[in-house]
């Protein structure tokens, strides 16, 4: 067994006085036991190199592409669960219950610009009463279904495509129309 | 060593005034002290910090005229005690996660052989992860390129310290890896 005392990391590194550096490769070409050491300190030098390597590449790569919340899967099946169920809705039982006076509709209901009479302007009574006249036509929009449903919804895109993933332009996907007994009344996809 | 020793041949005189040798010095230098931060444990975006504040320091300490040698040394030490004073977890990176490692196995071995990489990575891991900590700095920073007397002005070291101390943490990898 080779009981000298070599600094060989440091010669296999080159930080030692060309004499010293001779000395080590004189010896090192003679015995065997050395020139297994150095190949030793080789592999362990490349196999932190290795490990450095691999635990150190996150730096340097781009960051990953920020990964959904897991509610959102969830939340898209279930809103379109919810659609399909609601076209599935009988519609039967729509006649047998009357609408009742009150419903009312949700639905933007544009007003009629129509030019008012001066003195009827300047009426502080003028938004309390309504005067019976020309019965105005009811702008609900014409996609929707015959007859005044009692709730209208419009779904929103971003409660069924994940955050970035809405389409531009888009803010609404669907109309959905309720009759008063719960029915589905009407349904429109947005174009 | 896999990191090669990088050239600075560098007129960094005019590094305060001329952005082309500071875009030059940035990209040969960039990697290596992003690599050695997320070796002390550093979260990327806290080692890209880092790194930027290594080199506003650079270009401050040079336009008040302040030393242009060993630059490389000098971006390490910088970058190193600003790992040092974000309190993190400083030993963090090199002692969890060894799934990286265990995925660099050859895919194209066969199962016998995948199985005895992974054990020998997992042997190689364990050593590493056994060293004193100035060990496993000094063999990151030899990792990187530098010379002794370098590791030695990064980590507050005399040369013949960074000498006793890689051939020791060198001894010790070789000792436990080749069981």
């Amino acid at each position: 067994m080779c009981d000298i005392n070599l600094r060989l990391v440091a010669w296999m590194d080159g930080e030692l006085p060309a004499d010293e550096c001779a000395t080590i490769e004189q010896h090192v070409q003679s015995c065997a036991e050395c020139r297994q050491r150095v190949a030793a300190y080789r592999a362990a030098s490349r196999d932190f190199a290795g490990y450095y390597s691999a635990t150190t590449q996150s730096p340097l790569k781009s960051q990953p592409p920020r990964r959904l919340p897991r509610w959102v899967p969830m939340a898209v099946a279930a809103a379109a669960a919810a659609i399909v169920a609601l076209l599935l809705l009988p519609r039967t039982e729509k006649q047998a219950v009357p609408a009742p006076q009150t419903a009312k509709v949700t639905a933007p209901v544009a007003l009629e610009p129509t030019a008012q009479p001066p003195e009827q302007e300047q009426s502080p009574s003028v938004t309390a009463k309504r005067r019976p006249g020309p019965r105005r036509p009811h702008l609900v929009h014409e996609d929707w279904a015959i007859g005044q449903p009692a709730i209208q919804i419009a779904i929103p895109a971003d409660s069924m495509f994940p955050p970035g993933a809405v389409p531009e332009g888009v803010a609404y996907i669907a109309n959905v129309s309720f009759a008063a007994d719960g029915s589905v009344q009407g349904f429109r996809l947005h174009q | 060593m896999s990191g090669e020793s990088i050239p600075l041949n560098l007129p960094l005189s005019r590094f305060a005034t001329d952005s082309c040798e500071a875009t030059t010095l940035f990209q040969e230098l960039r990697k290596p002290l992003l690599r050695y931060l997320a070796g002390l444990g550093l979260p990327p975006e806290e080692a890209q910090d880092v790194v930027q504040d290594a080199f506003l320091s650079l270009h401050k300490h040079l336009s008040l005229g302040g030393s242009q040698t060993n630059i490389r040394s000098w971006l390490f030490r910088v970058a190193h005690n600003r790992a040092r004073n974000s309190q993190m977890s400083y030993t963090q990176r090199m002692s969890e996660s060894l799934d990286p490692v265990f995925d660099t196995a050859s895919t194209d071995a066969s199962p016998e052989q995948s199985v005895l990489e992974k054990e020998r990575l997992h042997r190689v891991a364990t050593a590493i992860c056994s060293l004193a900590e100035s060990e496993r700095q000094c063999l990151m920073l030899r990792t990187e390129g530098l010379r002794y007397r370098e590791i030695g002005e990064v980590l507050a070291m005399s040369t013949s310290t960074v000498a006793d101390t890689v051939e020791r943490a060198i001894k010790k990898l070789a000792e436990k890896c080749n069981v």
